[in-house]
């Protein structure tokens, strides 16, 4: 892990050439440019906002459009990110073939483009809290941190994946459906919360309640996306409770992932 | 210490696709019920390579298209792993394998050298100094904030030569790279890869199949040949080898299919049946002595009356440099041929050309305007011996193509 640390740093000038890059060509020739970028997050939440009012989701006090779009933008970066990840040693196989550095640059690579992103899907949420008058607490200190760790996420599932995607190009395909059905499985359209009350409160699955939550939790976007929400709207910390079984997922799976994706790389140029 | 060590390396590949799921569970089950799985023979690009390059030596690589050559680089640019075998390398590597694989054309030319310069390793910092440098060399000024898919492809070939030239390493690999451009831009690459060469004192690894540029460049040459390493040693010695490889190759497909309706363009009024060589002795022959006395003898089998035949008769060398043309206009009084056989007999004394594999054309124009009806090419190699030739001289696109008559003498 200290490796990769090193390797972001020695390569830093790099990986952000080659994200400039990303978003130069990706923009370049487009009439709306980059807002392109956060028409995503936007969209989805005007569908949600629209569902909601036909389906009725108890959100609390806070106004659905707003609380929905701060659940989307850890989620979109994050699904984002993971896609990019585990194309982006295939998508730069003229390179791979070429020149050497170490591989996990590409994966970086592809978060480092999408934190762009994501710095104006903040801005634009900021817009909109200003419109309800909601004010961020102190709290919203841990946003780079929780962002930090969905980083983390993405890494785990983009190095594993990139590297099984240079010999089976499955991988790309099917990644698409298995986040777009996670999206459901983790508090988007509707908060942790709601998940927290059925389950621990009112135990409703019975006595499987208890683990069922866990389960659910295991999920790493549960506790992302929970403690965007709670750090900037409710005034409070970041819930560890939601946020531990999938950490300790993650911390557990990385380790394999990197060295996975590693081992694999000695022969990605003659596979690719 | 060597900079560049080297061994035993072998690299195998498996050829044709990796395994897909049908095939491992296939194999999967094979395994289960004890049949044997199938496996495929890997194909070996390098196969028990060993040599070191010390700090400062130019060496070039050369042999037949997939003799193993770029594989080889490859390794050297820590880009493929080796399969046996060790790599061992000293210092750091600026790759040209092909230069301008970085370079991304939605980019401007400037936007590119910054990303290659990055891609290479190269600090933000020095790139900055070198820019104008680099513009220059390229010959791009006005176009360098201009899109790179803009730029013709000569244009952006000499981007990617100026930016990888800029890299301060201690060693330059470079593939077939000095092909780079127009005549004019050529001679530049030549240049600088020569001061970096000879004033630098970089050490260099060359690929070329300009063997020539190599012999010139390079203080030492390896041969390959089907991933082996089957010479090392100085430039003049190893070309040799590898011409006289090269045209026992050439002249092996040749005979495989010299079937003379190649290369022909004909009327259908007249058809070249068969060429024959004789020596100075009479006696059938495949190949001829420089500076003995030669015969060809042309079968033609003709179909239509052919008023005023002109007949055509040249050399060229393998790779098309048309040698000498000879015509009969004037030397071979021939009002027509009638439709039948006929055979046309063509001398030459004192066969000037010095060893090596040539090829013949021939022609035949009818009349005043000569009309053409027949024309080919490739025809027929010829390999031109020298018992007691020296050997510096016993490869003929080393000392040129042709030997004179001359008579020396020494006036004191």
């Amino acid at each position: 892990m200290l490796q990769v640390a090193k390797n972001i740093y020695q390569y830093r000038e790099l990986i952000s050439e080659l994200a400039w890059k990303n978003i130069i060509v990706r923009y370049k020739q487009s009439y709306l440019g980059i807002v392109w970028a956060v028409l995503k997050p936007l969209m989805l939440m005007l569908i949600f906002t629209l569902v909601r009012s036909f389906v009725g989701i108890e959100t609390g006090d806070i106004p659905y459009p707003v609380l929905t779009f701060a659940a989307l933008i850890p989620w979109v970066f994050f699904q984002e990110s993971t896609s990019e990840g585990v194309i982006s040693v295939t998508s730069n196989a003229p390179l791979i073939k070429k020149i050497y550095f170490p591989r996990e640059v590409f994966p970086l690579t592809a978060m480092a483009t999408k934190l762009v992103e994501l710095v104006i899907s903040l801005a634009i949420l900021a817009i909109m809290m200003a419109y309800y008058h909601l004010l961020p607490s102190i709290y919203a200190l841990w946003i780079p941190a929780i962002i930090a760790y969905a980083m983390i996420v993405a890494l785990t599932i983009s190095f594993f994946g990139a590297a099984l995607n240079v010999y089976y190009r499955d991988i790309a395909q099917a990644l698409p459906v298995g986040l777009s059905l996670l999206m459901y499985g983790s508090p988007v359209m509707y908060p942790l919360a709601l998940v927290h009350k059925k389950l621990i409160v009112e135990q409703a699955a019975g006595e499987w309640s208890n683990t069922l939550y866990t389960i659910y939790t295991l999920n790493p976007l549960a506790g992302i996306i929970d403690s965007f929400q709670r750090v900037l709207f409710k005034n409070l910390p970041p819930d560890f409770n939601a946020l531990y079984p999938g950490a300790i997922l993650i911390v557990a799976i990385l380790p394999f992932s990197y060295l996975f994706f590693k081992r694999a790389e000695n022969w990605f140029a003659d596979v690719i | 210490m060597p900079i560049i060590e080297v061994k035993h390396l072998t690299k195998e590949y498996q050829l044709g696709h990796i395994a897909s799921l049908k095939e491992t569970a296939l194999n999967g089950l094979r395994l289960l019920t004890g049949k044997g799985t199938h496996k495929k023979e890997p194909f070996k690009a390098l196969d028990d390579v060993d040599f070191s390059i010390e700090e400062g030596e130019v060496v070039g690589i050369i042999g037949h298209n997939g003799a193993g050559k770029s594989t080889l680089l490859k390794h050297l640019a820590n880009i493929s792993k080796p399969t046996k075998g060790q790599v061992i390398v000293r210092g750091n590597v600026a790759p040209l394998i092909e230069v301008g694989a970085g370079v991304s054309p939605e980019l401007t030319g400037r936007e590119n050298i910054f990303l290659n310069a990055a891609i290479l390793g190269i600090p933000k910092k020095t790139i900055m100094q070198k820019l104008d440098e680099i513009i220059d060399f390229a010959e791009i000024e006005e176009f360098i904030d201009t899109p790179v898919k803009r730029y013709s492809s000569g244009m952006t070939v000499k981007l990617g030569f100026s930016i990888a030239t800029s890299m301060d390493a201690d060693i330059l690999i470079v593939d077939e790279v000095l092909a780079v451009g127009d005549l004019a831009f050529q001679r530049k690459c030549f240049d600088r890869m020569e001061s970096l060469i000879k004033k630098q004192g970089k050490t260099v690894l060359l690929v070329s199949h300009n063997i020539r540029q190599v012999e010139h460049l390079c203080s030492r040459v390896l041969l390959m040949d089907h991933g082996h390493l089957l010479m090392d040693g100085d430039p003049k010695t190893v070309c040799n080898q590898f011409y006289s490889l090269s045209e026992r190759q050439i002249k092996n497909t040749q005979d495989s299919n010299s079937k003379l309706r190649q290369n022909v363009l004909s009327s259908n009024d007249i058809d070249l049946v068969s060429i024959e060589a004789f020596d100075g002795k009479g006696l059938a022959t495949s190949s001829v002595q420089y500076f003995e006395d030669v015969e060809f003898r042309l079968t033609f089998n003709v179909k239509n009356r052919l008023p005023k035949p002109v007949f055509g008769f040249g050399f060229h060398t393998t790779d098309m440099l048309y040698l000498a043309t000879m015509q009969s206009i004037n030397a071979l009084e021939c009002e027509e041929l009638m439709p039948g056989t006929h055979q046309v007999q063509f001398k030459v004394s004192r066969f000037p050309f010095l060893p090596g594999i040539y090829s013949i054309r021939i022609g035949v124009v009818l009349g005043e305007f000569f009309h053409p009806v027949f024309y080919a090419e490739n025809l027929f190699p010829i390999q031109v011996t020298a018992p007691n030739i020296s050997r510096s001289i016993n490869s003929g696109s080393n000392e040129g193509f042709i030997g004179l008559d001359v008579t020396w003498g020494l006036i004191s």
